[in-house]
This record gives structure tokens, sequence and C-alpha cells, in this order.
């Protein structure tokens, strides 16, 4: 099943892309709306089989058999790729990755939506296909070879839509996104190439020339004799990681890429490709260096909290739209760090929380800048004021994924933040205040922009409308765009008020995790347990 | 009589006896014709075929470049089939290994055949000029008289080249080899001057002719040395003389050192690689994927020999460790600094290419500090190996898009490559696709390559840190500096990005000059079809496992001897 959710979306996007080009083409427009049916059609079928495989057994959830060690794979026998050097085709979820599969196969249709009448719409929304193909594959592969591959795969797609479909400075943004990105993942492969030599020969892989083999599930620490080495390994991983995450320092791809991006870039940007490097970092450097990440806990907590505290504060000083959601999304991610960092079980599950809600509310701010800067053709926040009295839906879809995203009770945001804040009390004390200071600072240029863009109008019927549109009036959203960015709104609500969809899962998770790897290391650490 | 070759050798060695006869027919074909000699004293006519007025089949002007397609491939093929290996006289030995290697001397031979199709203009029904003609249309005449008897001459030097290079990957003996090194090489040079259509061709072809003999003359002069040293120049011998010595004889490690130069100049690493831009860019495009390709895994085989074979020490490092470790991070820093500044799409491939050749001396140069087990040694041998079969088809694709420009004369400036997604979106697909293999992008072949490197290099090197240490730092100074030879190669990854990156990004996102599709070269159009194809199944899947375990057992057959 997973194997096809991977594969599908690839084979026929690139089909899509490849076929007219090799037939005598029929009219442009026919095709771009037959390449846009089937896209959208097929991305809508993988999202009902994601469904289902999430909520197959909902009514007697038993979320305790969907933990670490029990991945539930969907294929029995590991298909062997390239047996010389023991690269296998393994593919399973559990409760890290499973709602990161479901929140890729939201998001895809939802982008597509958004953008359905795309210029050079017969390469964009296959495009956007093949990189659903990619981004399921990061997250369900557990053969690190595999996983390395789809990471790196997921670049490409994202490099054509931010250079072709892109703002004025696209070149330059993806240049520096593909580059960045690729530098750091190159950092990655190092430490999984040494991770892979330290592998031993295991039942199931022969005929390896190496001797050596990618599997995920047969890693282990113990591995790897050496503590230095393990450190090593683990801030390898890290580099690759935080960079996609980012995290402060490494951060300064993402308001070019995010800028530039059209607005289904942006959405899977911001909704599944920043977390990939959460996902990865949780999936391979925490879960497999457990001590390693006791060890490091003050670089999680210095990144995650220069991310947050940066973040937010030079977010205040934007005036593009699309950058203050930007620096936000690296504002949050910082908090995902410090969950990490915490080693509870509630701050890692607060952290998953956090990747999973960040992942709805970013891409519907993404969507409704992007409706901001299709209709008003400007980002600039304060050239545009009193949307509320032109475009109402898309004043209110911009009023609820901001409340959602600066953490207001009710919305999905507020439980991953309060989860990681009291876990971070529980770990690290009054430390929490600094955090916690963070997100007054959130809240304050939300509602400052809100007050600029929504309202603040003295022309009761009009408002202020920017210099971009040369005097014409500007046109409400259109309805594609208006059920994408209602349906995230929706969801936003359904998880702030019923976090326990996926939060217990989560949770489920940590706890088993935190028990089963680390009990020992946290006593002998002296960490409060 | 005592024939020099009998029947069981000579069924080795199929591959380069068709190319010989090849060469023979390809010389002897096009002259066909219904001449007739009178025997005198009578009426008599006996048909010679050879000269008068050649027959339509033979005066054809493709007929060469189907004919050297075909020996190439019939090479190809049965070099493919061979299963059974065997020394040839005393100085050739057929070995896994050396079957590999003509196979990708062929495979890029057939490649540059293709796209010579719709270089070289070939026209039938042509005239001489006629006495009438005023002077300009004598000399068009001419002129096209001479392209097409150009056909003839450039494959007659292909199939040079073809056999020289398959020959050279037997040799068993450092004289054998050098002659047939020369033998490719100087026939590389007048491919490389053959580029007429452009002033640069001649200026390029002489540069590389003369840098490269006197790179020739120092590496012979390093093997007289070395026959002075032992008296026998057999790889075996040689082999054995090195263990016997217990220390290194300075007239050995000089003539080695003398050697390096010439091989180093044959694979382009630094500072012997400064010809090979100059000449890249002045040749034409089949050519020079030529040079990428073949003429690299040619000087590679000649540095495995004598690096390998030779001089590698049973334990312990071997001399040449600092100097190749050196070279090879200069070379790989050099060619892509110097790439990023070029604009001449083939500058930007010939530095590329230098710049693999680093990875590649990086991979040597693991082996040659002495760390490496059997198995670990291998393991390299094999990703240079298999790196030099895949660079066939991804590096000689992007020349082959250059050729496909270079039927409309360009392809000498970025500007050339300018939107060409919107004439071509296929051809840039493609481009694009060997752009992103040759910068080691996964799942593609060259990611595949590049990762058996590191992988090498990281499997010899990170197991010599210290395993008792707990923090970082100290783990990093205990380590084995081969070590950081990997970081050298994911750097230089990073900063290739940006070449490669920029050639797509001007098929993607410039305006063209015009909007109209490219020439109908439909063998052009397949051939880079097919490289796109291999260049994405050799990278994941069964193929890359056979093309692998190829690559494995011609290292075991070459480590075994």
């Amino acid at each position: 099943m997973l194997t096809i959710l991977t594969l599908t979306p690839l084979g026929v996007g690139l089909l899509l892309l490849i076929l007219p080009q090799i037939l005598p083409g029929s009219s442009a427009d026919t095709l771009r709306k037959v390449n846009r049916s089937i896209s959208f059609g097929v991305s809508m079928a993988l999202f009902v089989i994601a469904s289902y495989i999430a909520f197959e057994n909902f009514g007697g959830i038993d979320w305790l058999n969907i933990n670490m060690g029990e991945y539930q794979l969907m294929n029995d026998e590991p298909v062997t790729l390239i047996s010389s050097i023991g690269v296998s085709w393994i593919v399973g979820v559990d409760a890290l990755s499973l709602p990161m599969v479901w929140l890729t196969a939201l998001l895809i249709p939802l982008s597509m939506l958004v953008e359905w009448d795309a210029k050079e719409g017969h390469i964009f929304h296959p495009l956007i296909l093949v990189m659903e193909g990619a981004l399921i594959g990061v997250f369900v592969a557990l053969d690190l070879f595999v996983f390395y591959v789809f990471w790196e795969m997921t670049l490409i797609p994202m490099f054509f839509l931010i250079l072709v479909w892109g703002g004025d400075d696209r070149k330059y943004a993806s240049m520096k996104f593909f580059i960045y990105t690729f530098t750091a993942s190159v950092v990655m492969l190092i430490g999984i190439l040494i991770m892979y030599f330290h592998t031993g020969d295991i039942a199931g892989v022969s005929g390896s020339i190496t001797g050596h083999h990618f599997n995920l599930l047969e890693m282990n620490s113990e591995m790897i004799q050496s503590e230095g080495l393990r450190h090593l390994v683990w801030i390898l991983l890290l580099i690759g990681f935080a960079t996609k995450m980012p995290s402060v320092p490494v951060h300064t791809w993402l308001p070019d890429a995010h800028v530039q991006a059209p607005t289904a870039g942006s959405m899977l940007l911001a909704g599944v490709m920043l977390k990939m490097g959460a996902y990865g970092f949780l999936r391979v450097a925490v879960s497999l260096f457990p001590e390693s990440t006791v060890v490091f806990i003050p670089i999680l907590l210095i990144l995650g909290m220069s991310s947050l505290v940066y973040g937010a504060w030079v977010c205040m000083g934007q005036t593009n739209l699309k950058r203050m959601v930007a620096y936000s999304s690296v504002s949050h991610m910082g908090l995902i760090f410090l969950g990490i960092a915490t080693m509870q079980p509630l701050g890692i599950a607060g952290a998953l929380f956090m990747m999973f809600a960040h992942g709805i509310i970013s891409p519907l701010l993404f969507a409704v800048a992007g409706a901001f800067k299709h209709h008003y053709h400007t980002l600039e926040i304060g050239s545009m004021r009193g949307i509320a009295h032109h475009s109402p839906y898309l004043a209110a879809h911009m009023m609820l994924g901001w409340m959602g995203s600066l953490g207001l009770p009710l919305l999905a945001g507020f439980v991953a933040e309060v989860a990681i804040m009291i876990a971070f009390w529980m770990s690290f004390g009054w430390l929490v205040i600094l955090p916690a200071l963070t997100l007054i600072i959130t809240a304050v240029y939300y509602l400052n922009s809100m007050q600029k863009t929504i309202f603040e109008s003295n022309d009761r019927h009009h408002g202020i409308l920017p210099e971009s549109l040369h005097g014409e009036e500007p046109r409400d959203i259109t309805w594609h765009e208006n059920t994408s960015m209602f349906i995230l709104g929706i969801l936003t609500v359904l998880f702030g008020i019923f976090p326990f969809i996926f939060f217990d899962m989560m949770s489920d998770w940590s706890t088993s995790f935190i028990q089963d790897v680390l009990l020992e290391e946290i006593i002998n650490q002296g960490v409060k347990p | 009589m005592n024939l020099p070759l009998n029947m069981s050798e000579a069924e080795l060695i199929i591959p380069e006896l068709i190319m010989l006869a090849g060469l023979i027919a390809i010389i002897l074909i096009p002259n066909f014709g219904d001449a007739s000699f009178r025997i005198p004293l009578s009426r008599m006519k006996v048909p010679i075929l050879i000269g008068g007025n050649r027959f339509k089949l033979t005066s054809n002007p493709k007929l060469p470049n189907r004919v050297s397609l075909a020996i190439f491939s019939t090479a190809f093929f049965f070099a493919l089939m061979q299963t059974t290996y065997g020394k040839v006289g005393d100085t050739l030995e057929v070995t896994p290994f050396s079957r590999l290697f003509t196979l990708i001397f062929t495979a890029a031979l057939i490649l540059a055949t293709i796209a010579t199709t719709h270089r070289i203009p070939a026209r039938a029904n042509l005239n001489a000029p006629k006495d009438s003609d005023s002077e300009n249309v004598a000399t068009k005449k001419i002129n096209a008289l001479i392209d097409n008897r150009r056909q003839v001459d450039f494959h007659i030097i292909l199939i040079m080249v073809g056999l020289g290079m398959s020959l050279m990957s037997m040799a068993t003996h450092l004289f054998m080899l050098f002659v047939c090194i020369e033998l490719a090489s100087l026939s590389s040079y007048i491919l490389v001057a053959f580029h007429k259509e452009s002033k640069v061709g001649g200026e390029a072809g002489m540069k590389y002719f003369i840098v490269g003999s006197v790179a020739s003359a120092i590496g012979i002069y390093g093997m007289s040395m070395l026959y002075l040293w032992n008296g026998d120049l057999s790889l075996d011998a040689l082999a054995l003389a090195w263990i016997e010595s217990e220390t290194v004889d300075p007239i050995a490690g000089i003539a080695v050192g003398l050697m390096l130069v010439a091989f180093g100049f044959k694979v382009g690493a630094a500072p012997f690689h400064l010809a090979a831009p100059d000449a890249y860019s002045g040749a034409s495009s089949p050519v020079a994927g030529l040079l990428a390709t073949a003429s690299k895994a040619m000087g590679f085989v000649a540095l495995m020999r004598i690096l390998i074979t030779v001089t590698m020490p049973e334990s312990g490092e071997a001399f040449w460790f600092t100097t190749i470790a050196i070279i090879a991070v200069v070379t790989m820093t050099w060619g892509n600094l110097a790439a990023l500044t070029s604009t001449n799409p083939k500058r930007i491939l010939a530095y590329s290419s230098v710049s693999h050749a680093g990875y590649m001396l990086a991979g040597l140069a693991a082996i040659g500090s002495g760390l490496a087990s059997e198995e670990a040694m291998k393991l390299i041998l094999t990703a240079i190996v298999f790196h030099l079969a895949v660079l066939v088809v991804f590096k000689f694709g992007a020349f082959l898009v250059l050729s496909l420009l270079e039927t409309e004369g360009r392809s000498h400036e970025l500007k050339d490559l300018h939107g060409l997604a919107r004439r071509e979106p296929l051809i840039a697909g493609s481009m694009f696709l060997f752009m992103l293999s040759l910068a080691g992008v996964p799942p593609l072949s060259g990611f595949l390559s590049k990762f058996l490197m590191i992988n090498g290099i990281v499997n010899v090197s990170a197991g010599t840190g210290t395993s008792d240490v707990s923090s970082v730092m100290d783990w990093v100074t205990s380590v084995e500096p081969v070590f950081w030879l990997a970081f050298a190669i994911v750097l230089n990854s990073a900063l290739s990005m940006f070449y490669y990156l920029r050639i797509g990004l001007v098929m993607f996102f410039e305006e063209p000059e015009n909007n109209k599709p490219m020439k109908d070269a439909l063998s052009l159009r397949i051939a880079i079809a097919f490289c796109a194809l291999f260049t994405v199944i050799i990278g994941i899947g069964p193929l890359s496992d056979s093309l692998l375990q190829m690559a494995a057992d011609a290292i075991d057959s070459f480590i075994s001897n």
C-alpha cells in the first residue's frame, strides 16, 4: 500500500511530463486541462488511500501497537534494489511518519487547488504530483539509501517550481535553495556513510560486495564503538537536518525561497518540506543515538532558542507578508528543537504535534499570502488596509491562520505549544520564561499586521487600496482558493479541539521511545526523569 | 607455416580483430569502383574493383559512418559476449578487466560515431568544378568534396583510437602499454584538430599535440629509467622487483614520478590539465566527449597499472601517497573553481571532467595510504571503474546535446543553451538530468559512483580514529588525514553544484534567441534518449547491480594479476 502511495504519483507525474512531448500534441489548452484533471484525480485518490491507512481502525484505536520498533510494514518481504551495496526497498509507517504521510497526501491536492489556473499548467500540476511521490517516499522509506534518494529528489521539483513560476528574483532564490540544502545533505551523507560502514552483515542481505547494508531497522548505536565517532555522526546528521528545518544560523535560504516561490510551492515547502528535517532528525539522529542527543541537549537548546527568538524578533521588522510568515516558520521550528531537547515524552509528543499543526497552519498562511499577492498584486503589509471590506473570506482565513499560528487556545498550534512548554518546565525549570515570552512577541507581530491589513481603514466601504492595483477594484478570491483555505481552516479548528486524533498516538510513541531507549541514559546522566 | 597467432588466442581478441579488419575495410570500401585491368596483348578486361568510377553504394558519403558504426557495434557485442579469458602472446592478456574497458571504449566510440552522423555535412551527388564555374562556385564545390572526403578520414582515425585503447587495456608490458597509448593519443590529437569549422580547432589540436607529446616524452624517459633499474618492463617483473627492493630505489622512484606526469596528463590531473580545456573547447563535441570519457578511462587504466599493480607495497604507505593525495585535492578544487568562471559549455564540461579526475585520484590516494584492507581496496577500485563506465553515459550524453547544438554551428557559448527548454523540452530535460548526474544527485548513476567513492574512503579511514575517546574533537584529531579526502569531495560537490545548476538555469530560465526547434537529427536524439534512460536506470535498480558486479569481477581479475 505504501509502495503504491509512493510510486504512483512519481510514475504518473513523470508520464504526464514526458508523454505529451513525444506524442503528437493536441492544443495547449486541452493538454493543460487534461494534465490538471489527471494530476488532481490521482492526488485525491492517494489522499483517500492515505486516509484509509491513517484511520483504518479509528473506532477501536489501538495506538499502542504503533510505536517505535513495531513498524507497520506494508511490504511483507523487502525488495532488494541494489544487492551489491545492500540497498533494499523497505517501507513502513509508525506514529512518527503516519501523520506526515497523511499531511502530505492532504496538502498536495489543496496546493493544486490553490493554483488551479497556473500558467504552463500542463507542467505545473504533474510536477507537484512528482513532488508528492518524493515527499511520501522520504516519510515511508526505512532504508537509508532510499531515504536519501527521496530526500534529494524533493529538491528537483521544488527547484523548478521556484525557477519557473516564482517571483522576480526567482533565479537567485532557486539557486540558493538548491545549493544550500544540497550541500547540507551531502554532509549528512557522510554521516550516513559512517553509519553504513559500521553495520554488520545480517541475514537477508546477500551478495553485498561491501558487506554492509542500509536497513534502518537493523541499526543501533552500539554498532559504532567509538563514542566520539557516534557524536560526530550525530553532528553531521544534525547539520543536514537542521538546514532543512531550517534552524538559525543556516536558515537564510528559507525566506528567499518562500518569497519567490509560487503559492503552491510555498505551501508544500512550509507544510511538508521543513518537516522532513524534523522527521529525519527524530527518525535517524535521535532514535539511533539517544545518548548523543542527551549529551548535546545544550546545542539543541541554543539552536532552538536562537531560532525561536531570532525568528520572532525578525518577524516584527518585516514588511513583506510572505517573509514574515517564513520567519515565523523558523521560529516555530525552533520550538520543535526545544521540544526534543526536553527529552520528556510530553515534549517530544509536543514537537511531533507541532510538526503536524504547523503543517496545517503555515500552508493556510501561505495560501492567504498567495491569494493576497494574486488579487492585490503586493505583499507589503500596510499597503492594503481593510481587506475585510473587499474580501471577507480572505480576511476570515487570514485571521484564523494567524490566530492558529500565534497559539490561540482551541486551535491546533496551542496544543503543541502548551505541551512543549510544560515539558520544558519539567526539564529546565524557570528557563521556560524565555520561550514563553517569545510567544508574546509572536502575538505582537501577528496582531500588528492583522490590524494593519484587515482593519484600520477610515473609509468603511473601500479601505485603502495599494498602488499596485492602479486604482482598479480588486476581485474577491476565487472558489478554488476559497475551498482550499476553508479545508485547512476547518482542520486547524478540528485538531485544536480534538488533538487526540493524532496526539495520543504521538505521545504513545514518545513515551515508549523514552522508556525503552532512554531510561537508563537519563538516570546515568542525572536528568530528572 | 607458423602463424604468430593461433586460433584460441584469436578468439580472445575478436573485438580487436574486428576493429583491425574494419580499419582495412574502411580504407578499401569507399574506393571500390568499376576499374578494370586489361591483360596485356589481349582484349580481356579483368575487373580489379579499386579505382575508376565508384559504385553508387560506395560513393555514398554516409557510408564510412555506417561502416564504422557497424564495426564498433559488433566489437561491443563480441566484447559483451566474451566468456573466455587468457594470455595472448607475451604482452597481452585478456581479463574481465580489459573486457570491461573495451566495452567502455567501444560504447564511447559508438556514441561518437552516432554524434558525427549529423555533424560533418555529407552530401551525395557532388560534382567536380568545371572550367566555366566562377571562382566562388568552384571553391564551394571543392569544399563540399573535401567535406565528403573527410568523412572517411575521420572514421579511419576513430577506429585507430578504438584499437589503441582496447589493446592498451590488455597490455601486461609497460612498453606495449605505452605504444598503445601513443597510438590512441596521436590519433586523438588529429581528431581534435579535425574541427575545421572554427578557427580554434587547429590551434587546439596543435596545443594538445605539443603538450601531449612533451608529457609522453617525459613518461618515456621515466620508462627508460625503469628499464635501467630492472632490465625488464613487464608489469609482473616490475612488481616483483619492487617488492624485493626493501626501500624505494631513487631511480625507480623518479622514474615512476616521471611516468605519473604522462598519465596525469591523460586523465587531466592538475597541474597537467591546462591544455585540456582548450582542447575540449576547440574540438568538435563528439571528439570532446571522447576525450572526456574514453581517453580519461585510458589514463586511469595506466595509472592503476603503475600505481596499484607495480608500486603498491604489500603493507604500509605507498611512497606516492602524499603526492597523489595533494594532486587529487588540488585537481578537484581547481577544476571546480575554473568551471565556475567559464562561459563556454564545453569548457565547463572540460573543467568538470578535471574535477572528476580529482575525485577518482582521491580514491587512489586512499588506497595508497596503506590503511586499506584488500576488501576496501577492491571497493575503491570498483568505484573508480564504475565511475569511468557510467561517465560514458552522462558525460557523453551532455556532449551529445552539445553536438545537437553544433549542427546549427553553435555550442561555444552559454547563451547558445538559452531557452533550450522552450525549443526542445525533452533535450533540455535530458541535459538537466546529465548535469544532475554529474553533480551526483541521487538516484542518478553519477550519485552511485560518487557514493561508492566516498564510501570507500570513509571505510578506509573512519576506523582509524581511536575508539575510546568520548569527545568529538579527540576523535577528529585522532583520525587519519585520508578521512578529510572524503570531506574534500563533499565540499567540492557542493561547489560544483553552482555551475551544473547554471546550465540548467539558462536552459529553463533565459529567453531563447529563436524559437525554432532544432535540426531533426533522429539518430542523435535517440542516442541522447538512451543516455538519459541509462543515467536513471544505472542509478538504481537491477542494471546498476549487474554493472557493479561486472566492475567487481573486473577488479578481482585486476588484483589477482
